[in-house]
């Protein structure tokens, strides 16, 4: 307690002549001297912190002083920047100051000083700056450490189109530094032998990850990222609303983005209440309400970032600004083809409010129907006057009752309404053709509209009515989608009622007659032009009492399958235009105009042909060339179908051009083609001439010729003429003579090839080979099959000589005979002329016949034996003997005759050949053996002989007969 | 006692912690029981040069795709911004015995994994939409932690080492933008020269 009375006497003691100091300095101005200047460097925000107090006040006082700074830059000397700085100080309070560099701080060193000055109001003038403080030295060089290199400053943050100061420091001052925005070269100004500054102006947001900037010398290169900002916008359409008048929620537009890896914050605050809440989203906010609701709310929305703030305001009104949620289950209630009840569920809002909901009825994308209704929980309505077999759609939204602000959220749900029969008849027509007199009526239909299908079409139902037997009914079903079906009728007349059925039931019937007897069709072909809105037609009525009038066309062209088209007509009407999507230029159209007639027949009233536009003639008739004389040919094109056409043919133009360029003759005119050159033009105006005789043509001349049809619209190409010489003036008189002779030398000179053996035959004939004779055929058609002929070796020439005389002559050769080897050098031939019994085996009756190529003196000079023939003979040897009829007759003629002095009681004979010459039977082996006179050298007319007389020995005619056989290939 | 507990020892913790760096521990002993989590499987070897391949496939696209989207300066000077010049890299020997090489390759398997644990990091800041580089970064790091366990297995069942020491990178959150560029590009220049040797020597 001791201790801390004297404290207490000596703090006393102390205070007493500090109040005396008081009220010195009130009285008179003294300079106070800030005291305890302490400089620091905040390097991220380029700032140096300044503090300081003025020791001097007096105690409780509290003056308003004026300081000013001075701030030097690399040396104390330097200034660069000085101000003032005006604030109440009170004793020993630390005063806090700041001020930003746009040099780096880290670029150079700076020192601060700052002298003071009292301007209180209290205080009387004159009054006096302190002196200055000692200059406070920032010095963040210091703290780097050893890098040749350094750049500055680091991670700056700056705001699109500011400017911004870089710096480097190099330790090496030789080094060759150049610095790069990106990689733009940047030029700087030096600022201290180590230090350079680069000010970068108006700079620009490049990329989010920042903008690089880098110096390099030799070493590795240095470098700075500057994060550009673009400006924080102003939030725009700053709103606020409930759903459920428990929860607000404001929703703004918080512009473009800054750009920067930090966002903007934004705080929402409402100054009634004094609340503020941070927003989670920058775009929207969410406030409780509370459970004293308050009616109206003041909300201030602040967004703000490094470099902004900004702010926006709104006064809300919470029960006006209700934004009802979305209802749900919305479905349709008790459907049918007109009617269908809608029911729903809305949210209650506070208290059970009332909400005003509007239903929508939607048909094909468009509002059909809109009722509002007052919902609480539930919301029903019966929709009413809709289409049968309809896709509709029904929409809900709902607003808050009490004070209508905003339609909530929709739902919808589509709904498809039940069938109904189809409301309209059919449009029906007919197609009539008559087979074999009977009628065959093709029905065609069009699909009902949707209006009037009021369902699904499943099938028409055709009743065929025959009005001459009202008992006969014919039904017939057709099942959709098919438009057509054919019915095949007696000659009789016929009402057919054509319904469409759909699940519901059937249409009205469409009915159609039809007469058994073909109408009135020899009306004549009328024509039109068309337009671009289609065919204007018109007709007139034939009787008072039509009913209607149907125009039926195809819509292909003629050479495609027909797609019949009609269109019905009022019975008031008596012209129409047809038009069509399908009718295309240069395609004729054929148009029926049908008068329907109380019994609702239909009588053809007239025909009419056009085009909607004609074209000129794609291409040209073929033209067959005829009758080329030397002054004249005929053209001819009767193939060419004007019907056909891209247009009415009017007629034909006939070009001619000749190489001699002659004057046009009667009737052509001169005309210049397309490609400039000129010939001879003759038109044919009769579409229906289709031949042209061109006259008066020069003798072998070369012509060209061309024959286009033409239309309104022009003519067919130019560009395919064909060429034609006439012949000179004699070339038919020659061509008359020559042609003939030239014919008739081939004829003969091609039968001359063909006949040749033949001719050869005749007039020069071969040695006759007995094989070859033509009197085996005779033989052989004398059906004798053993016919064989005599092999040489087998004639014994002087064995037996037949001789038409008395036996008494027969013993005069016996002694000459030769053994069949000494006769196979001469190779006498030996014809078998007639056959033998099969049985027989010795010599049988013989015919020797007379070789007229022979000399018939030197013939009766030779011998002529006969042999009995062996009936063993080579069947092979009958196959090539075959003659020609006529000669047949001719020898079987002179035989007989021979043979007529023969009794007739002999009927088997055997023939002896006569010996050929040695020279006959082959040409081209010598003789090896002279002619004897006992051979037979010629032949000569072989006589029959008696069987007994021609007998030889039985034992010589085996022999000579395996002889003949065992030696085939001797005979020729 | 509880004093000293409370107060000296993490102050002691504190003193020596480095951020993002690990003091050497020594190989576990021989004779020191080692048992993985699971068992290892029989073609451990295969599986690591098969990753090692897979790595060193990537490394060159990871390292075009990073300095790409950096932005200038780093694709025109790489020779001296993105040198492989890192100098607490791990060594490797490429002639020492499997057990050696694996060791190594443990310590720079582990010394790349945190690195680019870092610069996956710091892309994401930096380039948020560079969803490419992104993914390879993911991927990368994916492979190099199934690497390093699967070499820790073989080290384990064959060598019976269960802890190798390791040392990791620089941590890069205290720099600045530029030097997180800078370091990442380093690395990732060092990784792709690195696993190409790796991958031969394996």
């Amino acid at each position: 307690m001791a201790l801390f009375a004297v404290l207490q006497t000596t703090f006393l003691l102390a205070l007493l002549p500090l109040r005396t100091y008081q009220n010195e300095v009130l009285s008179e101005p003294l300079p106070l001297t800030p005291e305890s200047l302490n400089v620091s460097i905040n390097s991220t925000k380029q700032c140096l912190h300044l503090q300081w107090t003025v020791h001097s006040l007096d105690y409780h006082q509290e003056l308003k002083m004026v300081f000013q700074i001075q701030i030097s830059r690399f040396k104390a000397s330097n200034v660069i920047w000085m101000g003032n700085y005006s604030t109440t100080v009170k004793r020993n309070q630390v005063l806090h100051w700041s001020w930003e560099s746009e040099l780096p701080l880290e670029c150079a060193m700076h020192f601060v000083r700052v002298r003071t000055m009292v301007d209180d109001a209290r205080i009387p003038a004159p009054r006096f700056w302190s002196n200055w403080s000692s200059w406070e030295k920032a010095d963040a060089q210091s703290s780097l450490g050893d890098q040749p290199l350094y750049v500055f400053p680091k991670d700056k943050l700056v705001e699109e189109g500011s400017d911004v100061t870089i710096c480097y420091i190099s330790r090496n001052h030789q080094d060759n530094i150049s610095c790069y925005l990106e990689d733009e070269l940047t030029y700087g100004k030096q600022l201290d032998q180590n230090v350079w500054a680069f000010e970068l102006k108006n700079v620009s947001f490049l990329r989010k990850s920042g903008t690089n900037f880098y110096c390099k010398g030799r070493g590795i290169p240095e470098g700075v990222v500057l994060f550009v900002s673009k400006v924080l916008e102003e939030p725009k359409d700053f709103s606020c609303e409930t759903r459920d008048l428990k929860t607000l929620t404001c929703a703004w537009d918080p512009g473009k983005d800054t750009g920067l890896i930090q966002l903007p914050s934004y705080t929402l605050f409402e100054s009634f209440s004094r609340k503020k809440t941070l927003c989670k989203h920058r775009n929207r906010c969410d406030w409780q309400v509370t459970q004293d609701p308050q009616e109206t709310y003041n909300f201030t929305l602040v967004a703000e970032n490094y470099f902004r703030k900004r702010s926006v305001n709104i006064l809300f009104n919470l029960i006006h600004g209700v934004h009802p949620v979305a209802p749900y289950n919305l479905f349709p209630k008790n459907v049918n083809a007109t009617h269908a009840t809608m029911t729903w569920k809305v949210y209650s809002i506070g208290n059970n409010s009332a909400l005003l909901c509007q239903l929508q009825l939607l048909g094909e994308g468009k509002v059909i129907q809109q009722h509002n209704v007052s919902v609480r929980v539930n919301g029903e309505y019966l929709l009413s006057e809709l289409e049968p077999d309809t896709d509709y759609m029904a929409r809900v939204c709902c607003a808050y009752a009490d004070h209508f602000w905003k339609w909530s959220e929709s739902i919808s749900q589509k709904f498809t309404t039940g069938e109904a029969a189809p409301s309209e008849a059919p449009d029906v027509w007919r197609d009539v053709t008559f087979v074999s007199g009977h009628p065959t009526v093709t029905l065609f239909w069009k699909p009902l509209a949707k209006v009037h299908t009021n369902g699904k079409i499943l099938f028409y139902n055709v009743v065929v009515e025959n009005l001459d037997e009202p008992s006969s009914l014919e039904v017939l079903s057709v099942p959709a989608p098919a438009n057509s079906t054919k019915v095949t009728l007696n000659q009789s007349s016929y009402q057919i009622h054509v319904t469409a059925h759909n699940s519901a039931g059937p249409s009205p019937a469409s009915t159609v007659a039809i007469s058994g007897h073909p109408g009135n069709e020899n009306v004549e072909e009328g024509r039109m032009n068309g337009t671009e809105d289609g065919f204007p037609m018109s007709w007139k009525p034939q009787s008072r009492n039509a009913t209607g009038y149907v125009v039926e066309w195809c819509d292909g062209p003629q050479n495609l399958p027909c797609i019949l088209r009609w269109k019905n007509l009022g019975p008031t009407t008596t012209g129409t235009v047809i038009s069509s999507g399908a009718f295309r230029p240069g395609v004729r159209y054929n148009f029926r105009i049908y008068e329907i007639s109380t019994k609702r027949m239909a009588h053809l009233l007239e025909k009419k042909a056009g085009y909607l536009e004609e074209l000129a003639p794609s291409y040209n008739p073929q033209v067959v060339m005829s009758n080329l004389t030397s002054h004249s040919f005929t053209l001819s094109w009767k193939d060419y179908p004007t019907e056909s056409q891209t247009g009415f043919i009017q007629g034909y133009y006939v070009y001619l051009k000749s190489k001699a360029g002659e004057k046009c003759h009667h009737g052509f005119e001169k005309t210049v083609l397309p490609d400039n050159s000129v010939c001879c033009k003759y038109t044919i105006d009769n579409p229906d001439e289709k031949t042209f005789v061109v006259k008066a043509l020069q003798p072998e001349s070369v012509y060209e010729f061309l024959v286009t049809p033409y239309t309104s619209a022009g003519e067919g190409p130019l560009d395919d003429f064909t060429k034609v010489t006439t012949p000179d003036e004699y070339s038919h008189i020659l061509l008359h003579i020559i042609l003939p002779m030239i014919f008739c030398v081939l004829v003969v000179m091609i039968t001359c090839y063909l006949k040749s053996q033949w001719l050869k035959d005749k007039c020069y004939p071969d040695i006759p080979d007995p094989y070859k004779s033509s009197v085996l055929s005779l033989i052989k058609f004398k059906e004798n099959p053993h016919i064989t002929i005599m092999n040489v070796n087998d004639c014994v020439p002087d064995a037996i000589e037949v001789v038409n005389k008395p036996e008494g002559s027969k013993t005069q050769f016996i002694g000459t005979r030769k053994s069949p080897t000494e006769t196979k050098g001469t190779k006498p031939t030996y014809l078998d002329l007639l056959p033998t019994e099969k049985n027989y085996s010795g010599p049988g009756p013989c015919i020797c016949f007379e070789n007229f190529t022979y000399n018939r003196a030197a013939s009766d000079l030779g011998y002529c034996g006969h042999f009995p023939v062996t009936p063993q003979a080579p069947p092979c040897q009958l196959g090539p003997l075959t003659s020609p009829e006529n000669l047949l007759k001719t020898l079987e003629q002179n035989y007989m005759n021979s043979l007529g002095e023969i009794p007739a009681g002999e009927a088997n004979l055997n023939y002896v050949s006569q010996l050929a010459s040695p020279m006959s039977g082959d040409k081209e082996s010598p003789p090896t053996n002279p002619p004897e006179p006992a051979l037979c050298s010629e032949y000569k007319m072989q006589m029959a002989l008696p069987l007994g007389l021609a007998s030889p020995p039985p034992g010589e005619d085996s022999s000579l007969s395996s002889t003949t056989l065992s030696d085939p290939s001797q005979r020729h | 006692m509880k004093v000293l507990a409370a107060g000296v020892v993490p102050l002691l913790l504190v003193l020596h912690w480095r951020h993002g760096a690990g003091s050497p521990l020594p190989i576990t002993p021989v004779n020191a029981t080692c048992a993985t989590r699971h068992p290892c499987p029989s073609n451990l070897m295969n599986q690591i040069r098969n990753q090692l391949g897979q790595l060193n496939s990537s490394a060159n696209s990871l390292f075009i795709l990073y300095y790409t989207a950096q932005g200038e300066p780093f694709p025109n000077n790489l020779d001296k911004l993105c040198s492989p010049n890192v100098t607490d890299f791990p060594p490797f020997h490429a002639n020492g015995t499997e057990k050696a090489r694996l060791v190594e390759l443990y310590r720079i398997i582990a010394y790349l994994g945190a690195s680019l644990g870092n610069i996956t990091r710091d892309q994401k800041v930096l380039n948020p939409y560079a969803h490419g580089l992104h993914s390879k970064l993911n991927s990368t790091a994916d492979v190099l932690r199934g690497l390093l366990s699967n070499v820790l297995c073989r080290l384990c069942s064959k060598y019976h080492v269960s802890h190798v020491d390791v040392t990791y990178g620089p941590d890069t959150s205290g720099k600045d933008v530029f030097q997180k560029k800078k370091l990442g590009c380093q690395l990732l220049g060092k990784y792709k020269q690195v696993i190409a040797v790796l991958a031969q020597a394996f």
